[in-house]
């Protein structure tokens, strides 16, 4: 499934809540869900609960969906990520709901650059990250996938804070590079 | 770009949701204000849906598909939300910290500066708005943990540097420091303390027992 088709079809849950829409999203992105959560730690009866309940959420919350700030794999993935937080509560994390977190993550519309478009970055960034090292993937792996802070990450691996720091920048700098270089060159 | 944006690092752990709720919402202020920040998240953030796009497994099963197809009879589409009005008074606060302002006022702290707790969901942060009035400083302190501020209204200067709206800043750490707002509008900024911080002035010393307590 392309992002196109992906975000046509959120956008068709939201315009007239179009169930078959919402089926074919469904099969695409309930089984990632479910395979993510799992990566995180979750038993495959709660990843199902959750991936379901994450579906669901995309349902209700379809007409909050732009394409223009995020690709529907990125929207979904927040939604996913947040729904976690939500029904897992886990040990000294604050239970907040995910609807407060979609407006932490939204903050100001209006004020958002769109001169990019999202999903072309979202091709980009697919694209770069396969020239990362494999050293700085296992770092973002972990932030994203296992729910770890930098901090707990350099516990886990065993390195020095500084060490994971640098791998992150290291990253980051090397995705930043290449997605100013080709806004450069159009 | 602001001139002291906030370290990678802490953008990758807002990005992927794990920063706690306080220094989350402080990184989400300073994504609201610095467009640089905001651009470096939206990244991130697509590198969260590539991982989710390349994860694969098995199908839930149609069963699983009919159950959640039959829930969504009760459950509606919701319309876009509105954009959050703006509290007069309040213009300088981006929206993600609406919800936490509610109709909470200014109280005037010892020291000579004006405060506003913010409730968090859970314990492990302090966070509160400060003002300060032009050429007015906050007591000598020090930290004893992480601390983040984000200026959200006018500038403040301190050993470090000079810090201006949309600008975040990682407490200096066992350094002391003696925050002076900058000449012009009043200095309004949000900070996110671990724990309590330990003042170290002569009359701040007095005052400790009192942030210990969270009465400051």
């Amino acid at each position: 499934m392309t992002a196109d088709e992906a975000a046509d079809l959120i956008e068709a849950i939201a315009s007239r809540q179009d169930r078959t829409a919402f089926a074919s999203l469904f099969r695409h992105y309930a089984p990632r869900v479910k395979a993510f959560l799992m990566r995180g730690g979750a038993d495959a009866e709660s990843a199902q609960e959750i991936a379901q309940e994450a579906m669901i959420m995309v349902w209700r919350k379809a007409a909050s969906f732009d394409r223009g700030r995020a690709s529907a794999a990125t929207w979904i993935y927040t939604i996913a990520r947040n729904k976690r937080i939500d029904l897992l509560r886990r040990a000294g994390r604050p239970a907040i709901g995910v609807e407060d977190w979609l407006t932490i993550f939204a903050p100001d519309e209006g004020s958002a650059d769109k001169s990019v478009a999202a999903g072309q970055t979202y091709t980009r960034v697919k694209e770069l990250m396969e020239g990362l090292s494999a050293d700085q993937l296992t770092v973002i792996r972990k932030a994203f996938f296992e729910d770890k802070t930098h901090t707990a990450i350099a516990e886990e691996l065993r390195l020095p804070l500084g060490t994971v720091k640098s791998r992150i920048r290291l990253a980051l700098g090397r995705l930043r590079e290449a997605l100013e270089k080709d806004e450069e060159e159009k | 770009m602001s001139r002291h944006p906030a370290p990678d690092e802490l953008l990758l752990d807002y990005a992927a949701g794990v920063l706690p709720e306080g220094p989350a919402l402080a990184v989400s202020l300073h994504v609201a204000l610095d467009p640089a920040a905001r651009q470096t998240v939206d990244r991130l953030r697509a590198v969260g849906g590539a991982l989710l796009e390349e994860e694969a497994g098995p199908d839930l099963g149609e069963s699983a598909l009919a159950g959640v197809m039959a829930r969504l009879d009760g459950v509606a589409v919701e319309p876009k939300a509105p954009p959050s009005a703006r509290r007069p008074g309040f213009e300088w606060a981006p929206t993600s910290l609406m919800p936490y302002l509610g109709a909470k006022d200014w109280k005037r702290a010892f020291g000579g500066f004006e405060q506003i707790e913010i409730g968090l969901h859970g314990d492990t942060h302090r966070v509160s708005l400060l003002r300060l009035q032009p050429g007015k400083g906050l007591p000598v302190h020090r930290h004893v943990a992480n601390e983040y501020t984000i200026v959200l209204q006018g500038g403040y200067t301190d050993n470090t540097g000079n810090y201006g709206v949309g600008d975040f800043a990682v407490g200096p750490g066992a350094q002391e420091h003696e925050p002076i707002a900058d000449p012009g509008e009043p200095c309004i900024a949000l900070i996110v303390v671990e724990k309590p911080i330990v003042l170290t002035g002569v009359w701040g010393r007095w005052l400790n027992p009192l942030l210990r307590w969270g009465w400051m």
